[in-house]
């Protein structure tokens, strides 16, 4: 007799059942397995090329599953980061001096060099909590707190979720509001937004500790098509006011005619920048809109997700993500999975390489390279498999590379032959265990 | 409320009762707030456990399932003399007429004789006579199971409610269904004369009714047999039905390298050939869930495909 001869015999087997203890229909089995915790972990190396920023950081995730779909998630980071970040000045044919954010000494850039703040060295913990739970049969919330510390930074938070099921569970809408605080203890001092960089031990220009907060909505549609078809669109909004500036930005005074820097002279007996920089300018309110769309589709057990993002804010800046993932397993117990993302923006409306000397200063003005025009470029590859105890392992590999540039009606003089927009080339590497 | 777990369903304590044993002595204790009782019955250890603090009631609940459960070993054991399965298998030949209740077993196998396509037999008992599965290396020679096999097979048997006559050398066996049936026995007989929620475990195979005011149900430990102490148990959560074990690895013998387990195949007289070590199955009675297993062993490698055609929850121990 084969024993691979398929045979559903549940229901007469629920059949006989009845009549053999004479009863009706009975109610029907709740068993489930205690889930217990499920833990995750990763261990992420992010390296940018030409000694800028080295990240190292550890990501725990605790999950306790509870009968009925409710979860708890712990989560724990810590980052460790160093190396160095451009300050926002530019690249000229000689050295620069500037004052660190300390205000207690200076550092020296080398000619054609684009200028790196050196001493960005910071450590950060995070934690998080959450809760999630289903109610009223077709509802589930979910609640969560954050928190974030880094040297000069304080992060609290909260998030409100809710979701709803429709169409034999097939749709489900969720509505998701996140507050955050922010408090930002800037070594040194905040500086007033275009104050210039003052010589060493000056702080007259610097002010007290300053606090942002930020409010995210999030709209979210999820339809299951057939078995081998999710598609996910979310509408997202998020407003963020107060103190926005990044405090260890700056931007180069140049000459209205050669493009290069104004030179300035310290003060007798004191160390000092020897070139005229002012300290950036954003707004103090941002308001972003975005919609995602993602498409996860099921090729018998090959998945191909596919997102793509449109993001634009009233500082000007629209952004296009794309992005694709393809989880191709072999075997039964390894996947490998490509991932490429691409991405661009346009400027800040108030993005300016540099600033003009003598001219009208504008309000708001800022050189960072991330409020730059750029596009970027991530392709990965990740391999994942099961351990004997059927645990999760996978190594990623990703290349990332920045291109950006500045905005044309911008460069002066000298400053077309020099590098107006710091590129940026970064490797991460990532290996994660669930278990 | 962490009161609600119950005792682990230990199968090296159920195998250390061997059938005969006497000792039914029924003991009610409380426990962390709910009423344990406990006694022996059809060779293992029994339990009933209640989410209430009158002691009258437990006592009394007590009582009516452990009687049940003497009850229906006493009326289907093939250990007895006395019983209607005696009395069947020692009809040599001739038909004989049986009571509503044996009837109903009879055709609840006869049922499943075809369900499974003759891989369940009662009448495949008679195989124990040449397999003893005692950790030996005395496999019986072919021609003895070919001789035995000359009297197994339900299909041999005329079965004409009320009336059934065996072959002369056959014998029945109610094994395969007797203490889940006895479980769901006992199970009805409780929830008739209260709602307070119980667990009815008998050795292993468990029915859990009565709404629990524990949002998660019982706790119930299955200790996987023969796995070491590091992942041997799991917990599975019962709010509602039934569970039960069907396997048990120390019961095999070992020859020439080979391993032979204790399900034997109605059709071969040989035992199957990669029968999980265990299976477990949640059905909404334990007779449901007693069959699952017991199938599910008879499909051998082809177990977990089985139970997972029938929809049903379920933990295989390979």
């Amino acid at each position: 007799m084969s024993t691979h001869n398929k045979r559903i015999i549940a229901a007469s087997l629920a059949t006989a059942t009845c009549s053999l203890l004479g009863t009706s229909v009975v109610a029907p089995v709740q068993a489930q397995e205690d889930p217990g915790w499920d833990f995750n972990t990763a261990l992420l190396y992010y390296g940018e090329s030409d000694g800028r920023v080295q990240d190292v950081s550890l990501n725990v995730l605790a999950r306790r599953a509870f009968v009925d779909d409710r979860f708890l998630t712990l989560g724990l980071a810590v980052d460790t980061l160093t190396g160095a970040t451009p300050s926002g000045a530019l690249a000229y044919d000689g050295p620069q001096t500037f004052t660190r954010p300390s205000g207690l000494a200076t550092y020296t850039t080398p000619a054609n060099q684009t200028p790196l703040d050196d001493s960005f060295l910071d450590t950060r913990v995070a934690l998080t909590a959450g809760w999630q739970q289903p109610f009223a049969r077709l509802y589930s919330f979910n609640v969560g707190l954050s928190a974030s510390k880094e040297y000069d930074y304080l992060h609290l938070g909260a998030n409100l979720g809710l979701s709803r099921d429709f169409n034999k569970r097939n749709t489900t809408l969720s509505l998701g509001v996140a507050f955050s605080q922010d408090d930002l203890e800037p070594v040194g001092g905040a500086p007033l937004p275009l104050s210039a960089m003052l010589d060493v031990g000056d702080l007259s220009n610097r002010s007290g500790d300053q606090s942002k907060d930020v409010t995210d909505l999030v709209l979210g549609l999820t339809q299951v098509i057939n078995r081998d078809l999710l598609v996910q669109l979310n509408y997202s909004f998020s407003k963020s006011t107060g103190y926005l500036n990044d405090p260890y930005k700056f931007l180069s005074v140049v000459d209205g005619s050669t493009g290069d820097p104004i030179s300035r002279t310290p003060a007798p007996g004191d160390s000092g920048p020897l070139h005229e920089y002012r300290f950036e300018s954003r707004p103090d309110e941002r308001s972003k809109h975005s919609v995602y769309g993602q498409a996860k589709y099921n090729m018998s057990g090959k998945v191909l997700d596919l997102s793509y993002r449109y993001m634009s804010d009233d500082w000007d800046i629209d952004s296009h993500t794309l992005e694709a993932r393809y989880r191709w397993p072999f075997g039964d117990r390894r996947y490998l999975e490509p991932h490429v993302r691409y991405y661009t923006q346009s400027a800040a409306e108030f993005y300016r390489i540099g600033l003009v000397d003598g001219a009208t200063p504008p309000r708001f003005a800022s050189s960072d390279y991330r409020l730059g025009d750029f596009d970027a470029m991530t392709v990965g590859l990740k391999y994942g498999w099961k351990t004997r105890s059927d645990n999760d392992m996978s190594i990623r590999l990703e290349y990332y590379t920045q291109d950006g540039s500045a905005p044309s009606d911008q460069i002066i003089g000298n400053q077309a032959g020099r590098v107006l927009y710091p590129d940026l080339d970064a490797i991460i590497a990532q290996f994660s265990y669930r278990f | 409320m962490q009161s609600l777990r119950s005792s682990a369903i230990d199968s090296e304590v159920r195998q250390s009762v061997r059938p005969g044993a006497t000792k039914r002595d029924p003991r009610l204790g409380l426990a962390a707030g709910h009423f344990r009782g406990s006694f022996n019955a059809m060779g293992s250890p029994c339990e009933l456990l209640l989410e209430t603090a009158d002691e009258v009631l437990a006592q009394e609940l007590l009582q009516i399932v452990a009687t049940e459960a003497w009850r229906v070993e006493d009326k289907f054991s093939r250990y007895r003399s006395d019983n209607v399965v005696a009395r069947i298998n020692q009809s040599n030949g001739r038909p004989l007429t049986v009571d509503d209740e044996t009837a109903n077993l009879l055709e609840f196998a006869a049922t499943l004789y075809q369900l499974s396509d003759g891989r369940f037999d009662i009448t495949s008992g008679v195989l124990r006579k040449a397999w003893l599965f005692d950790g030996s290396d005395r496999v019986p020679d072919a021609d003895s199971i070919a001789q035995i096999m000359g009297t197994v097979g339900w299909h041999r048997v005329s079965w004409r409610r009320p009336e059934i006559q065996l072959l002369p050398g056959m014998q029945i066996d109610f094994g395969g269904i007797g203490k889940e049936y006895a479980v769901d026995r006992a199970a009805g007989l409780v929830s008739r004369r209260t709602n307070c929620p119980c667990l009815v475990n008998f050795g292993g195979d468990l029915v859990a009714v009565g709404g629990l005011r524990h949002p998660d149900g019982w706790q119930v430990g299955v200790e996987t047999p023969g796995s070491n102490a590091s992942s041997a148990q799991k917990l599975i959560l019962l709010k509602h039905g039934a569970l039960a074990t069907s396997g048990d690895s120390r019961r095999f013998l070992l020859k020439d390298g080979i391993r032979y387990g204790h399900i034997l195949d109605p059709m071969s007289g040989w035992p199957v050939e990669c029968a999980p070590r265990s299976v477990t199955v949640a059905a909404d009675s334990c007779t449901q869930a007693g069959m699952f297993a017991t199938l599910a062993m008879l499909c051998g490698k082809g177990a977990e495909e089985f139970l997972e055609d029938q929809g049903v929850r379920f933990w295989c121990l390979r």
